[in-house]
């Protein structure tokens, strides 16, 4: 399938037909045609056929789709779902299909248990994107801090979570009743590093989130927070003052062999790598104000990035090649929102306005999505945008602080 | 919270000397069970005064001068405790002269209670990131650290830590909360 970045072409995603008329493969199919649809809509690749048009001409069936009909109201692309619901087990069967031509660009099968049908649909998302070279995200997830679990009264409590990418199936990852903050993806979805104070001072752990378990790097060497995985997984950079002054840090992953990066005067947190792992964007106020700040990863050649602004922090850098960009929190007109600079030009972009205070810019790994956290007061909920800014959606509700998000793999 | 609780022992005891009829009430926070006990079994047992010679009046111990003897915090949030907070100005960590004053006496406390141990927490407001007000509280309180050294306090009674905005004292989003939120609190431990 080739991108048409002119608009031209059209998906049609007709309802997906159950094979079977119980109300287990009707409910099914229902859950996955509208993951599926709401899956490619926020991926912003494509341009649909609207349901009016789908309804005009006869039903159709999967295994043998009437092409003319297709061509006739539009269709470029024909995206066919079927379903059938076994005892637990589940059955979705997805095919893509140029009309025009009547071949099939994709044809899949997917089998397994039924208790989460959403999955169904996210897989083949990410397969019909990957079909444009681009990468999905519908099997990403969010880690999270929230204070939902924390009593009403008495000492506040923050806990880790994970999110499916649409803010669907929260899952928390720590039990600790501690102060759990500054989540960070290992590369391999597999694990989590992150600040906890649950032995009195902050140190960087790393929990292997499927297995339960968690291990201490820093084990109350000096206050460690801000933990960033490299793109290999392989080291981790980090803030830390055992040397005396707060500084950039780094070690291998398991936090063996921990070196400093910075010495500067100034406060120096925040670390993000650069696609490549060679650079490392990290906040210094060593300048008078907080800004942010590009190294090489053995912590040389250190020139500031941003210059417009009192207050710039929490970078994140686009982790797809395509894009060399940095995402950070802007204080502006005395709010603070999320901020986008272009590496090469060095032009400025504001992503958010008007959602009161916005902070903690995470990139969704196909570099085309952000995610960070607005709130006022006592209520702050994670809100996704593509990298212009446009199609904000909030992923978590209630009174709670939600905050703090980090999107993974 | 401080006054309600150093108010607490005389209350008990006024009620004692009604009589007894009233159940003493149930003080929350801790601390002042003591107190309340010593106070009724001392009225309960008290002998006529002599009439005719000797001072008139005998001296009472004090129990209001006891808070010193224990530490009143809330076990629920970790506040409280025999040393008060010390405040900062906003996006910043050096001592204004209130500080200042305030440590001077911490530092006198701290002097004639060798023994004990504290955390001293560095603390923000709710504005900015989360990631520079975890290093600016580390600011604020080794700088509060630093001064009570500077004026003779045994540098192994005071480690640092820092909770940024994490953990502040008020939720409100006002100026009044953001100034009791920019502080160096001082837990304690003996």
């Amino acid at each position: 399938m080739i991108f048409d970045p002119s608009g031209a072409q059209r998906m049609a995603i007709p309802d997906c037909v159950p094979k079977r008329a119980d109300e287990a493969s009707r409910e099914a199919c229902r859950t996955v045609t509208e993951v599926l649809r709401a899956d490619l809509k926020f991926e912003g690749l494509f341009r649909f056929v609207p349901a009016e048009l789908m309804s005009a001409i006869k039903a159709l069936d999967p295994e043998h789709p009437d092409f003319t009909d297709w061509r006739g109201i539009g269709a470029t692309y024909l995206v066919t779902l079927t379903a059938v619901a076994n005892g637990p087990e589940l059955q979705v069967e997805a095919k893509v299909y140029t009309p025009e031509s009547g071949q099939t660009i994709l044809s899949r099968r997917y089998s397994g248990k039924g208790d989460n049908p959403r999955t169904y649909a996210h897989q083949a998302s990410d397969e019909i994107v990957a079909l444009t070279g681009f990468r999905g995200v519908a099997r990403t997830k969010i880690a999270f801090v929230s204070d939902r679990d924390a009593p009403a009264k008495g000492r506040a409590l923050k806990e880790l979570y994970v999110m499916d990418y649409d803010g669907f199936n929260p899952r928390r990852v720590t039990v600790n009743r501690s102060i759990n903050i500054l989540p960070n993806w290992n590369p391999d979805g597999r694990s989590l590093s992150y600040v906890s104070y649950r032995q009195g001072q902050p140190d960087v752990y790393v929990a292997s989130i499927y297995e339960g378990r968690s291990a201490n790097l820093t084990n109350g060497r000096g206050q460690s927070f801000a933990p960033s995985f490299s793109p290999d997984g392989k080291r981790i950079a980090y803030s830390s003052n055992r040397g005396g002054n707060m500084d950039i840090w780094v070690a291998n992953a398991d936090g063996s062999g921990a070196r400093r990066l910075t010495d500067s005067a100034g406060l120096d947190t925040a670390p993000t790598w650069s696609p490549t792992g060679q650079e490392i964007a990290f906040t210094s106020d060593r300048g008078g104000t907080p800004q942010i700040y590009v190294m090489d990863s053995e912590g040389l050649n250190v020139r500031r990035l941003t210059t417009v602004g009192n207050w710039n922090d929490a970078p994140s850098w686009n982790p797809s090649k395509q894009y060399s960009e940095v995402a950070y929190t802007s204080r502006i007109e005395g709010g603070f929102e999320i901020a986008v600079i272009d590496l090469a030009s060095r032009q400025v972009r504001q992503v958010t306005l008007g959602r009161g205070s916005c902070e903690y810019p995470s990139w969704a790994p196909s570099g085309r999505h952000l995610v960070f956290a607005c709130g006022r007061g006592r209520s702050w909920q994670i809100a996704v945008a593509d990298r212009l800014g446009q199609s904000v959606q909030t992923l978590t509700g209630g009174s709670n602080k939600n905050e703090q998000p980090d999107w993974g793999p | 919270m401080k006054t309600r609780l150093l108010f607490a022992p005389l209350l008990l005891a006024a009620l004692a000397a009604c009589g007894g009829h009233h159940r003493p009430p149930v003080v929350t926070g801790g601390g002042a069970g003591g107190p309340s006990a010593t106070a009724t079994g001392r009225d309960g047992s008290a002998a006529p005064l002599p009439s005719d010679s000797g001072p008139d009046v005998q001296p009472v111990d004090n129990d209001m001068a006891r808070g010193e003897d224990f530490t009143v915090s809330d076990p629920e949030t970790g506040e409280g405790g025999p040393l008060e907070d010390v405040r900062f100005e906003y996006d910043q960590s050096t001592l204004t002269d209130a500080a200042r004053t305030l440590l001077d006496h911490h530092a006198a406390w701290l002097k004639a209670h060798a023994g004990a141990k504290v955390m001293v927490e560095g603390h923000c407001d709710e504005r900015g990131t989360v990631e520079y007000n975890l290093a600016l509280g580390d600011r604020r309180a080794r700088a509060a650290r630093e001064y009570l050294v500077s004026l003779g306090v045994d540098g192994n009674q005071l480690r640092t830590t820092s909770y940024g905005k994490e953990r502040p004292l008020d939720t409100a989003s006002n100026e009044e909360a953001w100034a009791r939120n920019r502080r160096a609190h001082f837990a304690v431990s003996k």
